[in-house]
C-alpha cells in the first residue's frame, strides 16, 4: 500500500534559537576548536612511530615503551603520595586564611591578603634555593642556629626529602593559589546564614562545619581538584630537592621525554593522558557532587547583609598566627631571595664583598629588557582581561541550567589543565598555524595572549562558575521583570557582584602571563619577546642572581597591579 | 737569463691568484649588499649571553643588519621549527646548535642546506686560517655542520680541600669507600652532560664500573647545573663529575680550592666541540643576511668574541688564546677521545647512554 502523495505546500517549522542556544553552540565550536583540537592532535602525534622527516607510521610502540620504563610507575605513584599529601594540610590552612580574611573581623586582614598576593607570585625555583640555603643539613642557617641549641645533635631539618618537598610547597604558591582563590567566595557569602546558626545556638566552629563549608563547597572542591592536578604536574620543587634524594615524579618523567634529543612528544603525550584519566574521575566526582538542586546561593535579591564574625579577643590571636605563618613559610626565604639578588653569588656570604647591584644594573641595561617589559605588560593585560569576559560568560553558561551539553563544555575548559605546559604549546602552536588566522597570532603578542587565556581556562571558569552558583536567580529575574536586557543585566548586577571574583582570577592571570615560559616559548618571535624568556635564558645560563633580581622585578610589578585592581575591584563591588 | 725570469715567474704565479682575491672579493662584497638590503637574519640557538650582549651590537654595527635570536632549549626550538614547516612557514635562517641537536635533529630531519659552498668570506675561504688546513665540517658529508671549536673538556672538578690531587690518579680511585655519599653528577637517568659523563665512563671502564660509581658510590644526582657547583665549593660533595667550566670558575677566581681534571691514567682526555655547531636552515627567509652572519660567525672577529665569552678553544689559527685556561687547549701529541665525534654522537653515545639508563633504571 502506497501512501497518498502529500498535498498542498509543506511548510517546514521555523525554528527559532534562542540567544543561550546560540551562545552555547559558539561556546562549544570555540572551545572543540581552541582546546579539543591541540588535545587531538598531540593524541594522534603519539602514535606516529616514524623517525623524524619520515612518512608517518602509526602504532603503539610510544605508548608501549613510556609505560614501559621501569620507573614510570614508582614515578606516578609517588606524584599520587606528593600531592595527597600536601593537599590536605594546604586546603586546611588556605580556608583558614580566606575565613579569617573575608569573613571575621581580624584585624589587618586587607594587608594579610595583600601578603598573601605577593607570596603567590614569588618565583618558585629561587623560592626553594632560599630554603635550601635555610635548611641544607651541611650549611642551612636554620640547621646552624638548631645545632647551637645543648640537645640537638646533627641537622634538624633536610630539604632533600619527601617532607621538604611537603614543606616547601606549603610555603610556595600552591597555598597562596588557594587562599586567592577562596577569598572572594568566602567575601561574597552573606552573613544571613551566619546569624542564623549562631541563633540557632551554634559556636564558630559548629558553624563553620555545618553552614560556610557547605555553602562554599562548589569553590573548595573546585580549588582542590585544580590544586590536586597542579600538584601532579608540580616540577621546580620536586627536580632541585627530590632527585638529590633519588625521589622521582612523574613530571620529571614526562619532561625527560620532552628534552631528548630529539625530543620523545609521542612518549610525554603517552604519559600525560595518565591526567586526562585523573581529571575525567574527579570531575565526575565533582559533577556528581553539585548535581541536583541549587543549593549554594548565598547572594539573593531579598537583602544581603556582609556583616563579619567577630572573633572577639580571638582576633589578635588569630592575627598573630596569620602573621606568624606568613613570617616564617614566606618573608624568611624572601628576605633570602632579595639578598640573593643582591650578591655576587647566590647564598655566599664567605667570599670577599659579598655583594653588589651589578645584577640588577645588568638586568636593567640589558637591550632587550624595555621592549620585552613592554611586550610583557601588553600579553598580561589581554591575557587578564579577555580571560574575565570569556570565562565568566562561559561559567553563566555552565550555571544557567539551560545548556544541554554543559558537561561537554566543562571538560573542555578543564583540558588545558591536564597538559603539561610545553605539550599545551605545541598543541595551541599546531592550531595557530592551521589557520588562516596564523598571521594575526603567529609570533605576536596577540597570539601569546590567546594561547595564554586558553591556558588560563580551568582555574577562571572554575572561579567564575562558583562565584555564579551563589548568586540567586531572582537578582536576573528582578531585571528582567524591570526591562533590562541581558546585557544590561550581566553588566550591571552580575559582574559587579562578581567583582573581587574577576579582580583575583584577573590579578591571577596576568601575573601568571608574566611569568609563563612554556607557552611563550614557542610562540615569541623576536618583537614579541616576553619577560618570561628572558628569565627563561637567565635560568639556562645559570645566572640565577640575574634571574632572582627578575623574578622580583615581576612580583613587584604584580604588586603594583595588585593594589590598582583591589582599588577598582572594591569600587566596581562596592565594598 | 735565470734572473730575469724569476721576476716573470712571480708575476705569472702572483697575478692570477691577485685576479682571483679581487673576484672572490666583489662576490663578497655583493653577499653584503645583498644582505644589507634583507635587513635582518634570523637566528636560532639555545640562551646565550654572548650572543644576546655581544654577537648581536657586534654584527648589527659591522653590517646593519639586524640579528633577531629565537633562544630556547633545543627541544622547544625543534618542536616549533618542524611544526612551522609543516604549515608551509620558514622562519629561521642559521641554527647555533649544540652538536647533538645537530647531529640528530637538524641533519637527521633534513632541515639545514650545505653551508660550504656559501662560506665565501676571504679570510673565512683562506684554509690557513684554520687550524686543521680547511674549516672542519662534522657531518658524514663534510658539508652541513661547522665544527668551529675544539676544547678539552674537564673529566671532574675536586674540591681540594677535602680532595688532594693525589688521591685521584685513574678511574678506579673514584671507588674509594672514601667517596662515598661524596660524589655528584647531573642525573645520568635523562639526556644531558651527566648521561654523556655515563656514557664516556661505560665506554672507557665497563658496565661493573658504572655500577659501582652510580650505585655503590651513592653519587648524588642533580638537574640543576647550579646546584652542583655550589655543593663542589662548600664542600658538602666535593668530587663533581659532570659541573660546567663557566659555572666553576668563577669559584676558582673567588678563592675556592677548587682542581679541575682533565684526565686520568686510564682515561685520556677528551674534547668537544662546545657551544655550537654552525648551520644553515634550508628555505632560509633571509638566504643572502644568513650567509653573511655564518660567515662573520667564522671570521676572526666573530669567533674571537664567543672563543673568549665561553673560554671555548676556537679552530681558527688567528683567535688570541692568551686568555683562555691552558688546561683547555689541545697538546700536541696527545691523542684525544673526542666527545663530539659524528658517529659517537649519532650512535656510539646514544648506545652506551641506553646501557647506563637500563643499569641505573632497572636497579
Amino acid at each position: 500500500m502506497s501512501l497518498p502523495a502529500p498535498t498542498g505546500v509543506f511548510v517546514r517549522p521555523r525554528v527559532r534559537l534562542r540567544p543561550i542556544r546560540v551562545a552555547e553552540i559558539v561556546a562549544l565550536l570555540f572551545f572543540a576548536a581552541a582546546m579539543g583540537l591541540p588535545l587531538v592532535f598531540l593524541l594522534v602525534g603519539s602514535f606516529n612511530l616514524a623517525s623524524p622527516g619520515q612518512a608517518a607510521i602509526y602504532g603503539l610502540g610510544n605508548w608501549t615503551s613510556a609505560f614501559s620504563d621501569p620507573t614510570t610507575l614508582s614515578a606516578l605513584w609517588m606524584s599520587f603520595l606528593l600531592s595527597s599529601v600536601r593537599l590536605i594540610p594546604a586546603m586546611i590552612i588556605a580556608v583558614i586564611f580566606a575565613w579569617l580574611i573575608a569573613r571575621t573581623d581580624m584585624p589587618g586582614g586587607n594587608a594579610i591578603e595583600f601578603i598573601c598576593w605577593l607570596a603567590f607570585f614569588i618565583p618558585d625555583f629561587p623560592l626553594t634555593l632560599a630554603w635550601i640555603l635555610l635548611l641544607d643539613p651541611n650549611y642551612g642557617f636554620l640547621n646552624l642556629l638548631a645545632q647551637k641549641l645543648p640537645w640537638v645533635d646533627g641537622p634538624l631539618f633536610n630539604p632533600y626529602s619527601f617532607w621538604g618537598i611537603v614543606w616547601v610547597h606549603t610555603s610556595a604558591g600552591g597555598i597562596w593559589f588557594k587562599v586567592i582563590l577562596l577569598t572572594p567566595v568566602f567575601r561574597r557569602l552573606g552573613a544571613s546564614l551566619e546569624e542564623a546558626a549562631r541563633v540557632a545556638g551554634a559556636n564558630t566552629v559548629a558553624m563553620l562545619r555545618r553552614v560556610t563549608l557547605p555553602v562554599l563547597a562548589p569553590m573548595i572542591l573546585a580549588v582542590a581538584v585544580l590544586s590536586f592536578i597542579r600538584g601532579l604536574q608540580s616540577f621546580n620543587t620536586e627536580l632541585l630537592l627530590g632527585i638529590p634524594a633519588g625521589i622521582y615524579v612523574y613530571s620529571t618523567r614526562i619532561y625527560d621525554y620532552i628534552r631528548r634529543e630529539p625530543a620523545s612528544y609521542g612518549e610525554a603525550t603517552a604519559l600525560g593522558s595518565i591526567f586526562i584519566v585523573v581529571l575525567g574521575a574527579l570531575l565526575f566526582l565533582y559533577w556528581r557532587f553539585l548535581s541536583g538542586k541549587r543549593k549554594f546561593t548565598v547572594v539573593t535579591g531579598q537583602g544581603y547583609s556582609v556583616a563579619r564574625v567577630k572573633l572577639g579577643k580571638w582576633r589578635y590571636v588569630a592575627m598573630a598566627g596569620c602573621i606568624f605563618y606568613i613570617a616564617v613559610m614566606t618573608l624568611l626565604p624572601l628576605i633570602f631571595l632579595v639578598i640573593g639578588s643582591f650578591m655576587r653569588r647566590y647564598g655566599f656570604f664567605n667570599i670577599s664583598s659579598p655583594f653588589t647591584l651589578a645584577h640588577w644594573q645588568s638586568l636593567l641595561s640589558d637591550p632587550i629588557f624595555l621592549v620585552a617589559l613592554k611586550n610583557s605588560l601588553l600579553i598580561a593585560t589581554m591575557t587578564s582581561v579577555g580571560g574575565i569576559f570569556l570565562y565568566s560568560a562561559v561559567a553563566y553558561l555552565l550555571v544557567s541550567r539551560r545548556m544541554v551539553a554543559a558537561p561537554l563544555l566543562e571538560g573542555l575548559c578543564w583540558l588545558p589543565h591536564i597538559l603539561p605546559g610545553i605539550l599545551l604549546g605545541l598543541g595551541i602552536l599546531w592550531l595557530f598555524l592551521a589557520t588562516p588566522l596564523r598571521f594575526i597570532f603567529y609570533g605576536t603578542v596577540w597570539g601569546i595572549a590567546m594561547a595564554l587565556m586558553l591556558g588560563d581556562s580551568p582555574v577562571t571558569t572554575q572561579a567564575f562558575r562558583a562565584g555564579f552558583m551563589q548568586l540567586g536567580a531572582d537578582l536576573e529575574e528582578a531585571a528582567r521583570v524591570t526591562g533590562a536586557s541581558w546585557w544590561y543585566t550581566y553588566r550591571k548586577i552580575l559582574l559587579p557582584l562578581l567583582a573581587p571574583i574577576a579582580g583575583a582570577v584577573g590579578l591571577m592571570n596576568f601575573g601568571g602571563a608574566l611569568t609563563s615560559i612554556s607557552i611563550p616559548v614557542l610562540l615569541y618571535s623576536h618583537q614579541s619577546r616576553p619577560l618570561a624568556i628572558l628569565l627563561l635564558e637567565y635560568s639556562v645560563t645559570g645566572e640565577l642572581e640575574r634571574g632572582a633580581a627578575l623574578g622580583l622585578l615581576i612580583t613587584a610589578i604584580i604588586c603594583a597591579m595588585m593594589l590598582i585592581g583591589r582599588k577598582l575591584g572594591l569600587r566596581l563591588s562596592g565594598m | 737569463m735565470r734572473t730575469l725570469f724569476a721576476p716573470l715567474f712571480v708575476l705569472l704565479w702572483i697575478a692570477p691568484s691577485a685576479a682571483q682575491t679581487r673576484a672572490s672579493e666583489k662576490e663578497w662584497n655583493a653577499v653584503v649588499e645583498a644582505a644589507k638590503k634583507e635587513g635582518k637574519v634570523v637566528v636560532a640557538g639555545s640562551p646565550d649571553p654572548v650572543m644576546r650582549n655581544e654577537i648581536i651590537p657586534k654584527f648589527k654595527e659591522r653590517y646593519g643588519v639586524a640579528v633577531e635570536f629565537l633562544a630556547g632549549r633545543s627541544s622547544e626550538i625543534s618542536a616549533r621549527v618542524k611544526t612551522e614547516r609543516a604549515a608551509g612557514i620558514y622562519s629561521v635562517d642559521v641554527y647555533l646548535a649544540g652538536p647533538d641537536t645537530t647531529a640528530t635533529t637538524l641533519y637527521a630531519d633534513k632541515i639545514i642546506d650545505p653551508l660550504k659552498p656559501l662560506l665565501t668570506m676571504p679570510e673565512v675561504a683562506d684554509g690557513s686560517k684554520w687550524k686543521r688546513g680547511k674549516i672542519w665540517f662534522a657531518d658524514p658529508e663534510e658539508s652541513f655542520a661547522v665544527r668551529a671549536f675544539s676544547s678539552v673538556a674537564t673529566l671532574m672538578f675536586i674540591n681540594t680541600d677535602q680532595v688532594k690531587l693525589e688521591e685521584m690518579r685513574a678511574a678506579k680511585d673514584l671507588l674509594n669507600a672514601k667517596w662515598r655519599g661524596k660524589i655528584s653528577t647531573e642525573d645520568p637517568t635523562t639526556t644531558g652532560s651527566g648521561a654523556n659523563a655515563a656514557a664516556r665512563f661505560y665506554h672507557d671502564q665497563g658496565e661493573e664500573f658504572v655500577r659501582k660509581l652510580y650505585l655503590d658510590q651513592k653519587a648524588v644526582r642533580t638537574r640543576d647545573r647550579r646546584q652542583m657547583a655550589d655543593w663542589l665549593a662548600r664542600g658538602t660533595h666535593p668530587i663533581c663529575l659532570s659541573c660546567r667550566e663557566d659555572d666553576v670558575r668563577p669559584l676558582i677566581k673567588e678563592g675556592f680550592k677548587i682542581l679541575e681534571i682533565f684526565s686520568l691514567t686510564d682515561m685520556p682526555g677528551s674534547i668537544n666541540g662546545s657551544p655550537w655547531m654552525l648551520t644553515l636552515a634550508d628555505k632560509a627567509p633571509n638566504p643572502k643576511a644568513a650567509q653573511l652572519f655564518a660567515n662573520w660567525i667564522l671570521s676572526r672577529e666573530g669567533l674571537g668574541i664567543y672563543a673568549r665569552g665561553y673560554g671555548s678553544v676556537g679552530l681558527r689559527t688567528d683567535i688570541d688564546e692568551s686568555n683562555l685556561n691552558p688546561g683547555n687547549l689541545p697538546k700536541k701529541g696527545i691523542k684525544y677521545f673526542d666527545d663530539t665525534d659524528w658517529s659517537w654522537i649519532v650512535s656510539g653515545r646514544q648506545e652506551y647512554r641506553d646501557k647506563v639508563w637500563k643499569l641505573l633504571k632497572g636497579k
